[in-house]
């Protein structure tokens, strides 16, 4: 192997030359340094190479031929090799991203960038406790004198900052290590070790002071003030180092150093590394300076692997696994974003709104943000399933919590700034953000980067991985389509869509194939719809694909693992899909709060489960004992945040009504049935769990009638179509909920038939009321009118849809109703059961509303030349309304197959089927309490209506058709004309009786929670008060802390 | 108990680095703070040596009565004072950059003040 020595000849050498020859070399100084961090890159590749791939064993390097304590030694091993790679391919690219600084704006740069990582290099290499300090000096020296030769406005003070902290940490660190030579007689790190524990009182100071120096370092809360004036203060490409280069640097010194420490050690590291990653992130929510806050973001990723390193005994094997997966995540993601802050230029989270007009760039933003947020499938998405799996395992609770919140944090922040650059309507992008190709190249290295590691490193997980990638294969597809038309995207996806319906339904079983089937056919019903759209839609078509790959990934899913993976896909790709609405920002973005939040529980929830069972499978949840109705809670919340259940519903009305014409049917008919298949596969496992005494299940059956009552209540004053139709979802939602918690077979197959039912209904109003949006590009229903004269085709499917919705014969709808009916009064739900009643009594109010306000009454003036909806937009809508009537005509079509999956976890108590007089196989289904023939009742319908239609054409034959001018007006005219409307306001009596009941009390509660979690957090970062001195102090008393923390034992 | 010289140099040490440490937080000066760094480092220095000291020996210089072969009898342990040599070295350069630093800031703001280099916080 090629000693190490070289880089510290080629890097001390080629730096003096520069130096000395400066003026001289000024020519091709950038020939030079590049040259030299090429050669670092290739020694080190040339060691990773051969440790990966050859026989190359460790090996140590003395220097000048003596052996310690009178030389230095330089270990090479594995790991050695890997962190100087990374580092040396951090120094490589940032020397490229800095091209034209260092070669016409500043020359002096040049010698001092290759001092600091020929220093990093030796600190990751050498063994030997004083050469870290000499290192650790060098690399401060040469990083302060980086932000000073660039001239910043704040870059001098920020940077003499850092100057103070790290000289004072360096003189502990010094302290350290000498006592650490008196006590052993050595400073080689492997002589410490091989002499056993460091034992002693002077030895146990010595080994703390120096690994707490390390840990100071490394930035713990609160003393790390500086760092975050560095961050902010410097050029984003000397932060990108300091981030993603020294950090790295420095968490593999403490790596190094942690096998003198002791387990109290450890234990300290770990406090203080969670610590750290929980109010870093928590602090960042406040930040509006995106140096800042990525500063924040550094920080708290440094403290979750430094406590990861702390926690090495408890994860066992799978520790370089999980370190190497957050650490390469934050590695690439946080350069990448710097450099990206760096060709931005700005500091205000908006400025980035420019990358708007680099999509290309945008993307690859997105990747590096949501590979700091761990989603799959990137490498922190991995790493930390398996941190939490493992830390379960262990049960270290208190660290999951830590973790969990922390990471929550991390997304809040992250997420609403990818919200505000991609869709922020306050700023305007006018101009092509100017780029050059030596600083896209780094950035787009490390975005590569990341997906490779993300589809490698899924091979080094500790559970079985069976996952498919042929839909994600479809994502990528259309992402390198993304230039062809529409219309040619869009037939590519449904072919695509109903080919793998072709291939995959076979193989699905029971629920499975019913939600596979929702699934496939929702896709292409919507997809349908978008041959309305003109010109490219940049970037529809994947985001779509990822959702409806998620979806499908995840009813194919038969272990833990597969099926959060699903969940995460969708959840992105829906949170994508919803934030392409104009002014859907702030609702995506509490969206993915809420997907968020509820992920985190089903992750935790999941490792709870196997760490009692030690199944990867769903088996896990048949768990019993004292955690069971903890994991039970979690998961039902975690899944309940999809469903959009009360008090988690408030994302809901928003996401749903502002997303785009077809994405709002997606969104509301098919995503919410995956929280719906999640419950099933708890319920089917889990079953009726107590908390003193208290089944959980009636618990939730009350949630899901408020949830009915109170989305009805909501929906029916609304004057917006969509949010109207928005809140209608959540009280459906609520129905299917109720049947589930029933726990019954006639209670399944009633949430069963509501989840096939509410899918055709939603998509068919929300494609309807699409329709009527395309020509008069308006939701608010008072404002329009008479539309049944313009849009008489979209009049027929909103009223099919909604009777069919009101559960009134003869449509499928009161299939639903018939069997709740059943399912209550077989359960003895007596109370609850009136509660039902009364939600479907409300859905008449709201649902009357949206035929009653917009088709009927007076024509108005501006919808005078409305077209109908054009054929794209009707035809799925057909369809829909062709298997509506079928299923209406035949409900045993429906219901019978629904009726055989559930009998297999119920087999008792369910429908019975009988063959009936009808023809067309019509089937009678008898119940307990009674029978119900959909044919039959059809029929009878018809037949009613068809005679009472003739009896009021025969009595009105002779009535005069009053024309809509032919009306006398008053003479004044209203100055609030909405207020005349009848449509307007249109519950105002109701509202006055109960409105009460309607108060947004959810979200009030979560205003208040975000305001609180907001406040606290701009107290804390107070004690940054940028006084350099002041942090100082900080740095002492956090030393002081610590060190009686660890002499009292405490 | 006498005090010997080793004593005497391991408090001289010590109280050095509590004056460096005192004038470090508490001067506002950033001279006086750079200043206080130094006589910090220097009973930093002075500490390592003395705590290497052994009683009646002589500096580990091979030359006159000292050979290589009775170094470890008659001489300090080299170690700490090799220590100490490259740590003066060090600190010389820190010392250095910090003082171009409290020039850039002094030609930036025109004062020395510690307390008026805040924009950055939060």
């Amino acid at each position: 192997m090629v000693s190490p020595y070289y880089i510290l000849t080629i890097g001390l050498g080629l730096a003096f030359l520069l130096g000395l020859l400066g003026k001289k070399l000024s020519k091709v100084n950038i020939a030079v340094i590049m040259l030299a961090m090429i050669s670092f890159a290739a020694i080190s590749a040339s060691w990773v190479w051969q440790f990966a791939f050859g026989n190359a064993e460790e090996s140590l390097f003395f220097s000048a031929g003596f052996e310690p304590p009178f030389s230095i030694a330089l270990k090479l091993g594995f790991q050695e090799a890997i962190i100087a790679f990374m580092v040396n391919i951090m120094g490589l690219f940032s020397t490229l991203f800095l091209w034209k600084k260092l070669h016409k704006e500043n020359d002096k740069l040049a010698p001092v960038l290759l001092v600091l990582f020929m220093g990093l290099n030796m600190l990751i290499l050498t063994r030997d406790l004083f050469n870290i300090f000499v290192f650790l000096e060098i690399t401060a020296i040469a990083l302060g004198g980086l932000i000073l030769l660039d001239e910043r406005k704040h870059a001098a003070s920020a940077g003499f900052k850092y100057l103070l902290a790290s000289s004072l940490i360096s003189a502990v660190y010094l302290l350290g290590a000498v006592l650490v030579y008196f006590s052993t007689g050595s400073l080689y790190i492997d002589d410490l070790i091989l002499g056993g524990p460091v034992a002693g009182p002077m030895a146990g100071i010595a080994v703390f002071l120096t690994i707490i120096a390390i840990v100071l370092e490394l930035k713990p809360f609160p003393a790390n003030g500086w760092a975050l004036d560095v961050y902010q203060g410097a050029h984003p490409a000397i932060a990108a180092i300091i981030s993603a280069g020294v950090g790295t640097a420095m968490l593999f010194v403490l790596h190094k150093l942690m096998i003198i420490s002791g387990p109290m050690m450890a234990q300290m590291i770990t406090v203080a590394g969670l610590l750290t990653f929980l109010f870093s992130n928590w602090l960042g929510i406040s930040q509006r300076d995106s140096n800042r806050l990525l500063g924040y973001s550094s920080i708290g990723q440094l403290g979750l692997i430094m406590a990861i390193i702390g926690m090495q005994d408890i994860l066992g094997d799978q520790f370089a696994f999980i370190a190497m997966g957050i650490l390469l995540s934050h590695f690439f993601a946080k350069a990448g974003l710097f450099w990206i802050s760096g060709i931005v230029g700005g500091s205000k989270l908006e400025s980035f709104a420019v990358l708007r007009s680099r999509p290309l760039l945008l993307l690859m933003f997105g990747i590096f943000l949501f590979a700091l947020s761990a989603f799959p499938p990137f490498p922190s998405f991995y790493a930390k399933w398996d941190l939490i799996f493992a830390l379960s395992d262990a049960k270290q609770y208190l660290f999951i919590t830590l973790i969990l919140f922390g990471s929550f944090f991390e997304v809040v922040y992250l997420i609403r700034w990818f919200g505000i650059v991609v869709k922020n309507t306050s700023e305007e992008v006018k101009e092509k953000l100017p780029v050059n190709i030596t600083q896209i190249i780094p950035i787009s290295v490390f975005a590569a980067a990341l997906l490779f590691f993300g589809y490698y490193g899924q091979h080094f997980m500790n559970v079985p991985i069976n996952l498919n990638y042929i839909p994600l294969i479809a994502v990528a597809a259309l992402w390198i389509l993304d230039f062809l038309p529409t219309w040619v995207k869009n037939t590519l996806l449904i072919v695509a869509t109903l080919f793998y319906g072709y291939i995959i339904l076979p193989q699905l079983h029971d629920f499975a194939f019913i939600f596979a089937i929702i699934f496939l056919l929702g896709a292409f019903l919507t997809l349908l719809f978008g041959y309305s759209y003109k010109g490219k839609r940049p970037g529809f078509y994947p985001l779509v694909a990822m959702m409806f790959a998620g979806l499908i990934l995840l009813v194919e899913a038969k272990d833990l693992f597969s099926f959060f993976f699903a969940w995460e896909i969708m959840t992105a790709g829906s949170y994508f899909l919803i934030l392409r609405g104009k002014k859907s920002q702030p609702h995506a973005f509490s969206y993915m709060l809420f997907s968020f939040g509820g992920a985190l529980l089903i992750l935790a929830g999941f490792a709870l489960a196997h760490s009692v069972t030690g199944s990867y499978t769903f088996d896990a949840l048949t768990m019993v004992g004292a955690l069971s109705p903890l994991v039970f809670i979690m998961l039902a919340i975690g899944f309940l945040t999809k469903t959009a259940a009360i008090g988690l519903h408030i994302w809901l009305p928003g996401a749903h009504s502002e997303a785009e014409s077809d994405v709002s049917p997606m969104v509301s008919g098919i995503l919410l049935k995956a929280g719906v298949y999640g419950l099933l596969i708890l319920f089917m496992r889990m079953g009726h769990q107590f908390v003193l005494g208290l089944d959980l299940m009636v618990v939730l059956s009350w949630v899901a009638v408020i949830t009915s009552i109170g989305g009805y209540l909501l929906a029916s004053v609304q004057e917006d179509m969509k949010r109207l139709l928005a809140y209608s979802s959540v009280g459906q939602l609520g129905i299917i909920l109720f049947g589930l918690t029933l726990m019954s077979n006639l209670g399944w197959l009633l949430a069963i038939a509501g989840v096939i039912t509410h899918f055709l209904n939603k998509t068919l109003l929300f494609q309807a009321v699409g329709g009527v949006y395309s020509r008069t590009h308006d939701r608010t229903m008072y404002r329009m009118g008479g539309l049944i004269h313009r849009m008489p085709i979209t009049f027929i499917f909103v009223l099919i849809g909604i009777i069919s919705m009101s559960g009134v014969p003869p449509l499928v709808g009161f299939a639903g109703k018939w069997l709740s009916f059943n399912a209550v009064l077989s359960k003895g739900y007596y109370l609850q059961g009136v509660g039902m009643v009364l939600a479907g009594a409300i859905a008449f109010l709201y649902l009357f509303r949206l035929i009653h306000v917009p088709f009927l009454g007076q024509l108005k003036d501006h919808l005078r030349k409305v077209k109908e909806a054009s054929f794209w937009i009707l035809l799925p809508q057909i369809i829909i309304l062709m298997i509506i009537m079928a299923f209406s005509a035949l409900p045993g079509v429906l219901l019978e197959p629904i009726g055989s999956a559930v009998g297999k976890i119920f087999p008792t108590g369910g429908l019975t089927w009988q063959d009936s007089f009808l023809p067309f196989g019509s089937r009678t289904a008898i119940s307990e309490y009674g029978y119900w023939n959909g044919t039959y009742v059809m029929v009878i319908t018809m037949i009613i209506f068809a005679v009472l239609l003739g009896f009021q054409m025969l009595i009105q034959r002779r009535n005069k058709k009053v024309g809509q001018f032919n009306i006398v007006y008053s003479a004044e005219r209203p100055s609030t004309p909405e207020t005349t409307h009848a449509g307007y306001h249109f519950y105002a009596h109701y509202q006055k009786a109960v409105g009460f009941l309607i108060a947004p009390l959810a979200t009030n509660f979560w205003n208040w929670v975000s305001d609180i979690v907001q406040s606290i957090a701009n107290q804390i970062r107070r004690i940054y008060n940028g006084n350099g001195q002041v942090y100082l102090i900080h740095l002492v008393i956090y030393f002081l802390i610590c060190f009686f923390i660890f002499n009292g034992g405490l | 108990m006498k005090l010997s010289v080793e004593h005497i140099a391991i408090l001289s040490g010590i109280l050095l680095m509590a004056i460096g440490l005192w004038g470090i937080l508490g001067r506002k000066n950033i001279l006086k703070m750079i200043i206080s760094f130094t006589v910090f480092d220097t009973g930093l220095n002075i500490l390592i040596v003395a705590l290497g000291y052994l009683p009646g020996r002589t500096a580990p210089i091979v030359d006159g009565p000292v050979t290589v072969e009775n170094l470890s009898q008659v001489a300090v342990d080299p170690v700490p004072q090799a220590l100490v040599l490259t740590a003066i070295v060090i600190g010389f350069g820190v010392t250095a950059l910090m003082l171009v630093y409290a020039l850039k800031m002094h030609e930036k703001k025109k004062t020395l003040d510690i307390n008026e280099y805040t924009d950055l916080k939060w």
